[in-house]
């Protein structure tokens, strides 16, 4: 439902901005970062009470169009998942296919993306969906120069974020290049069954040359490309357990483009868990004016429900979790 | 003598604001230490400061005017230039502390010289801005370019005497209040008493005496016991402008807290608190940054208190807690975008608001470099634009409107046109007279009623 993939943008939005209020000039703005954490739990309790979120048809395979940064919205007319009185009332976007958490149920393979050329289809559509986890990571250095990044300077909006996620469904949400066929999901509605060679160079103008460099740079084997960011990624992608050996491909792809978002978690630590997390307990002591931790604990071990945890796939724990 | 005709909306008595003067660069590509943090005049209006992210503080002093031929009020020129923090690196934390001038507050004056607070986030420093207009000359022992004289060569001897000299403004720090804060200093504000001041940061309040640079006193503490429990923060805070016993001090969740420092050496339990229950129909994930209070002013008079948040300014009175007496409304045709200005950051933008002299109007900036202002009398109110194009002296500003939705009239101008970079967060109005500073990102705007 529209609520869920607004919240799910939201959630990696905030994120970001909260990975990049650690390298900001003059320390961690404990102001900003408690808004965030506040929208993050706010965005948390809709993404994770909505129930079933599969059973929700996708009419058109378009879900609303990334609202593109206010000075580029000649490109966009209109800004259809801003807000709740806007995003409520429209018909609910395709959602993401990870949506269906626990469901082993392997994704089909997908073909070969054109770009990577060489390699198998599953392996070129793991490195770009590496690519593009890896590029919203680099997001915060690129976001000076991306056609996309935000007005205000020091933005560290992430309007790459969420494309990317999406990616992951094969919904990227412009339906510039998904025309239609909702139905053809086995397991979902959303147009995300057969992967098409979508993701790449048909990205519109607006998502920038990001997306076409996350996938131009693509070919050769998973490790290479992602290499830049793999001090952050390859960790967790190894440690990362996969929930189900059938959905080996589409659980290590999608490991793979939450990896970071776990590895973000734990980066910045329980922050305010005390606001986020359902029950109270765990956390770690904070020190004064610096309330994101850096050590590296696992998602799973902030909240106290490990064993549930461990069942949940990565994106999940690291909402939970966070 | 005032001009009375209608001016389009007209916002305070009908007042027609003129373009007098812009200060700062032309240049499109802002230079990031240019960026202006803060702006105030002084209580007689004469002076106006305004402070950078470079942390430098620029001063300007309003021409005497020729009281015969007031065709417009005094120009303000540079008076004063000085760096008054420096970037500084907190070893201990491995934090830097950024030099931006995050506030300036005016001490009244009381001699020849002026003196005025300004703050960063972690220092406040207590300059003198004082003039020299003659030098002492003739010594017996020191040459006029300061070289010693051979004592032996003395042969007569003189009484050194004042010769005038060209002017001087010299601005030397009198006092520096550090260590006192841990985290980032977001207001400070000068007691009545023209002894003491306050200054407060996201988690607490202290107290400091002028004269007195070792020690403060903690008056508000909301750092909870562990720190993930938090939330909320103090965004601003304020002395009661005639009782020196009284101050509020505004949250991130929208509440604003009044204090008596009477009741109590600290100040945790406030005596009045101030709170609008939140429409539920305008919920939405960005409601609580929205509510977050970004500024809070006494009126002069004492009696009512205005508070800025995201999309609105509100009027309290200080007999009233349970919701406000005025609320004006600065851009509501901003509520569908939140998402939009949530990713680009500009949701975090604090806006501030001030009063003009009567405290009949109020004022506050906007995007697009507009600034609006609200007659609370005529309930009126009107948009300006601070640009470039408007730029010869006494031409009278045009007020813009902006088309929220529907059928974009002739001359407004739509949501999606507005441009986001271009914000008004700082605005200031003479103590006394209808004179507006309005900053830009990178330029000082004065506008004047028009006079004849």
């Amino acid at each position: 439902m529209e609520f869920k993939l607004e919240a799910h943008r939201i959630v990696s939005i905030s994120l970001g901005k909260i990975y990049n209020s650690r390298v900001q000039r003059g320390g961690i703005k404990l102001h900003k970062n408690l808004l965030v954490s506040l929208v993050l739990r706010s965005a948390r309790q809709v993404y994770l009470s909505d129930p079933c979120p599969g059973l929700y048809l996708a009419g058109p395979a378009g879900s609303p169009a990334m609202p593109p940064p206010p000075q580029q919205q000649q490109q966009q007319p209109g800004e259809p998942a801003a807000g709740p009185p806007a995003g409520w009332g429209e018909p609910p976007p395709p959602p993401p296919a990870r949506a269906a958490w626990p469901e082993p149920e392997p994704q089909p393979e997908r073909p070969a993306a054109p770009v990577t050329g060489a390699g198998d289809a599953p392996r070129g559509g793991e490195v770009e969906a590496a690519e593009a986890a890896w590029r919203r990571v680099e997001g915060a250095r690129e976001a000076a120069e991306g056609g996309a990044a935000g007005p205000a300077g020091g933005s560290d909006g992430f309007p790459e974020g969420p494309r990317g996620t999406r990616r992951q469904c094969g919904c990227p949400p412009g339906a510039e290049d998904r025309p239609g066929a909702p139905g053809a999901c086995p397991r979902l509605a959303c147009c995300c069954a057969p992967r098409p060679a979508e993701d790449e160079p048909p990205a519109p103008p607006a998502v920038g040359p990001r997306k076409r460099g996350a996938a131009g740079v693509g070919g050769g084997p998973a490790g290479g490309p992602a290499s830049g960011s793999s001090p952050l990624k390859k960790p967790r992608r190894n440690s990362e357990e996969q929930p189900g050996g059938a959905a080996a491909a589409a659980a290590e792809e999608e490991e793979m483009e939450t990896g970071n978002v776990a590895n973000l978690i734990s980066i910045f630590g329980s922050s305010f868990s005390g606001l986020l997390r359902k029950s109270p307990g765990g956390g770690r002591e904070e020190a004064e004016g610096e309330e994101s931790g850096a050590e590296a604990a696992e998602p799973g071990q902030i909240c106290c429900d490990k064993p549930v945890l461990r069942d949940m796939n990565p994106w999940s724990t690291a909402i939970v979790a966070f | 003598m005032k001009c009375k005709e209608m001016g389009g909306a007209g916002g305070g008595n009908d007042i027609q604001w003129c373009f007098s003067q812009v200060k700062g660069a032309v240049d499109d590509d802002v230079a990031e230490a240019d960026i202006i943090s803060t702006v105030e005049f002084n209580h007689s209006g004469e002076l106006l400061a305004t402070g950078d992210k470079g942390g430098r503080v620029v001063i300007f002093q309003q021409e005497q005017e020729n009281k015969i031929q007031s065709h417009s009020r005094g120009e303000y020129n540079v008076y004063s230039t000085f760096q008054s923090h420096e970037p500084e690196f907190d070893y201990l934390k491995s934090l830097e502390i950024e030099e931006k001038i995050n506030k300036i507050r005016w001490l009244p004056q009381k001699n020849a010289a002026q003196f005025l607070l300004s703050t960063n986030d972690k220092t406040i420093k207590l300059w003198k801005i004082s003039e020299r207009d003659k030098r002492p000359e003739g010594y017996n022992l020191k040459e006029e370019d300061g070289r010693y004289r051979d004592p032996t060569t003395v042969t007569t001897l003189r009484v050194p005497v004042f010769r005038p000299m060209d002017l001087m403004v010299e601005a030397s720090p009198r006092r520096i209040f550090a260590n006192a804060h841990t985290y980032h200093i977001n207001s400070i504000s000068i007691n009545s008493d023209y002894e003491t001041y306050l200054s407060a940061d996201d988690l607490r309040i202290n107290l400091w005496h002028l004269e007195i640079t070792d020690r403060s006193f903690n008056i508000v503490d909301i750092k909870p016991a562990n720190m993930e429990e938090l939330t909320e923060v103090i965004t601003a805070a304020e002395f009661h402008p005639n009782s020196c016993n009284t101050f509020v001090y505004s949250s991130s969740k929208g509440t604003i807290r009044l204090c008596d420092m009477r009741a109590s050496a600290l100040c945790d339990r406030h005596s009045k608190l101030f709170e609008e229950p939140e429409d539920p129909s305008n919920r939405s994930f960005f409601s609580e940054i929205i509510s977050s209070i970004s500024d809070v002013k006494f009126s002069h008079s004492g009696r009512y208190m205005m508070t800025r948040d995201y999309l609105s300014v509100k009027i309290w009175d200080l007999n009233m807690e349970n919701r406000p007496v005025e609320t004006y409304q600065v851009h509501e045709y901003l509520r569908s975008k939140l998402c939009s200005l949530y990713e680009n950051d500009c949701i975090f933008d604090k806006f501030e608001c001030c009063w003009n002299g009567s405290d009949s109007v109020v004022m506050t900036g906007s995007y697009n470099n507009f600034f609006r202002m609200f007659d609370r009398n005529t309930k009126r109110d009107i948009t300006l634009e601070a640009s470039r194009e408007n730029n010869k002296p006494r031409t009278v500003l045009k007020p813009r409107k902006v088309c929220a939705s529907g059928k974009r009239k002739k001359d407004e101008i739509s949501v999606d046109s507005l441009d986001f970079n271009k914000k008004i967060l700082h605005t200031a109005w003479h103590p006394k007279e209808n004179i507006i500073a309005v900053a830009t990102t990178n330029n000082l705007y004065i506008f004047q009623d028009k006079v004849n």
